[in-house]
């Protein structure tokens, strides 16, 4: 169901779900807002301060969180405002001052127009993260496992293991790798070994039935078997290529164009 | 750690978990509890927590180190606090604390060779008529002079001894 509002964005009137939020709605309509610690698949946190925007309350503007800013109706927002490009750009230097070394976060600054030659550098920190959570929470929400949250406060505020040790809980699955938009979290092979670097996480090693890649964690293999069932569940230990490949022989023995793994499940999406 | 030692520490972790009906939301509560009774938060301890309330330890190591109150390596029996805000600062916290921590061999959050002191300096205790402050467990010790220093520590080395 879901009760519809109209709203204002940059000038433009629009419709939208309750429960949307302004940042699903600005975009939807083409506005420009950078974001780092916001992702689809995970439940907004509003760590980055990036998608700043202003929105018109009782005659006052003030600066939101866009990405987690909850819609309502008459709502006034202006997404592109002098306030809110100055505002992005001050956060975007205090992010850059945490990850300096960093070129997808190097490359957004570019966008946003920061280009002076002398970047900050206040943390010569522990390591290049801007503490969005993206990690934490694909782990915890999407994955299961928990395997990593923040730890300390502060200036000493962190993501780990707990207890800073490798954590039995890690699927070495790599999505906190793949969520990262700063590139810090990689996945280092040591022979069946993967590190989920730099948590620590050491694990048993996933390789390809096949060909004998290194294809990420055992554990992610099991988990992901439990999920699905019949055939795919023998795609688990296949890299991309050589499911591919046996998918392309599935076909040709059958001498016409059938699906070599099954539909699959309602609800689940092709990327 | 051997085998009975984890059967104790189950039993006392259960005790404290059944206290608030095991429900995750008393998770700070449970914590305090835990450390009043090993005097600190023991990995282990923490882990058979975690494991009765369903919830992951990477939840509770994240609390534990978020709250100053919070240790996980063990603690002294008291806590000896050092105000070296700027009003006890400039009255001589500085002296006292340079003085405790030569005295006890200790920096900052650390805890004396003999398991007795954990050394904690602060910024200002709310108490700046009183400087310079020390705290001894929930004791205020006010207008501290260095040569009160030996006193106030024996009066702790000694009803230490009586109580063993
Ligand atoms: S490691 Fe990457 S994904 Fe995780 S909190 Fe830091 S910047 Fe975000
Ligand atoms: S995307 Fe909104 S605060 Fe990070
Ligand atoms: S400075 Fe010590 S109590 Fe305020």
């Amino acid at each position: 169901m879901g009760e519809t509002v109209t709203l204002t964005i940059d000038g433009r009137e629009t419709q939208a779900k309750v429960g949307e939020t302004l940042l699903q709605v600005a975009r939807r309509m083409g506005a420009a807002i950078p974001t780092l610690c916001y992702h689809p698949a995970v439940s907004p946190y509003g760590a980055c301060r990036l998608c700043l925007v202003e929105v018109k309350v009782r005659g006052r503007t003030r600066l939101v969180t866009s990405c987690c800013y909850p819609i309502r109706e008459g709502l006034e927002a202006f997404t592109q405002s002098d306030r809110v490009l100055k505002a992005r750009r001050g956060v975007m230097r205090l992010l850059l001052a945490r990850a300096p070394e960093s070129p997808e976060l190097r490359k957004l600054a570019e966008s946003m127009g920061i280009t002076d030659p002398q970047l900050p550098s206040v943390t010569k920190g522990k390591r290049d993260c801007i503490l969005c959570g993206l990690c934490v929470s694909v782990c915890n929400e999407v994955m299961g496992a928990a395997a990593i949250s923040f730890s300390y406060r502060g200036v000493e505020r962190v993501v780990t293991a707990p207890f800073e040790q490798s954590s039995p809980a890690c699927l070495a699955c790599g999505a906190c790798a793949a969520v990262c938009p700063v590139g810090s979290v990689v996945l280092e092979y040591d022979g069946e070994t993967v590190t989920v670097e730099p948590f620590g996480n050491r694990r048993p090693a996933l390789r390809c039935r096949e060909c004998g890649a290194l294809i990420g964690g055992k554990g992610m293999g099991e988990r992901v078997a439990q999920q699905l069932s019949g055939r795919l569940t023998q795609a688990v230990d296949l890299c991309a290529e050589c499911k591919r490949k046996i998918s392309a022989q599935a076909i040709c023995q059958a001498g016409t164009a059938v699906v070599a793994w099954p539909a699959l499940p309602e609800g689940v999406t092709e990327r | 750690m051997s085998e009975t030692m984890h059967a104790d520490y189950l039993a006392s972790i259960e005790t404290i978990a059944d206290r608030y009906g095991r429900n995750p939301d008393f998770l700070i509560p449970m914590m305090q509890d835990v450390q009043t009774a090993f005097g600190y938060l023991p990995r282990d301890a923490l882990e058979g927590l975690a494991d009765l309330l369903g919830i992951p330890p990477s939840q509770c190591f994240s609390v534990a180190t978020f709250y100053k109150s919070f240790s996980l390596v063990p603690r002294g029996r008291h806590t000896i606090t050092v105000c070296l805000g700027t009003v006890c600062y400039l009255k001589g916290g500085r002296e006292i604390a340079e003085t405790i921590e030569r005295e006890l061999e200790v920096k900052a959050g650390g805890t004396s060779r003999d398991g007795l002191f954990t050394y904690e300096p602060v910024n200002c205790l709310g108490a700046c008529a009183l400087a310079p402050v020390v705290v001894v467990d929930s004791e205020y010790y006010d207008h501290v002079k260095l040569r009160d220093l030996p006193r106030i520590l024996k009066k702790y080395r000694e009803a230490d001894r009586k109580g063993q």
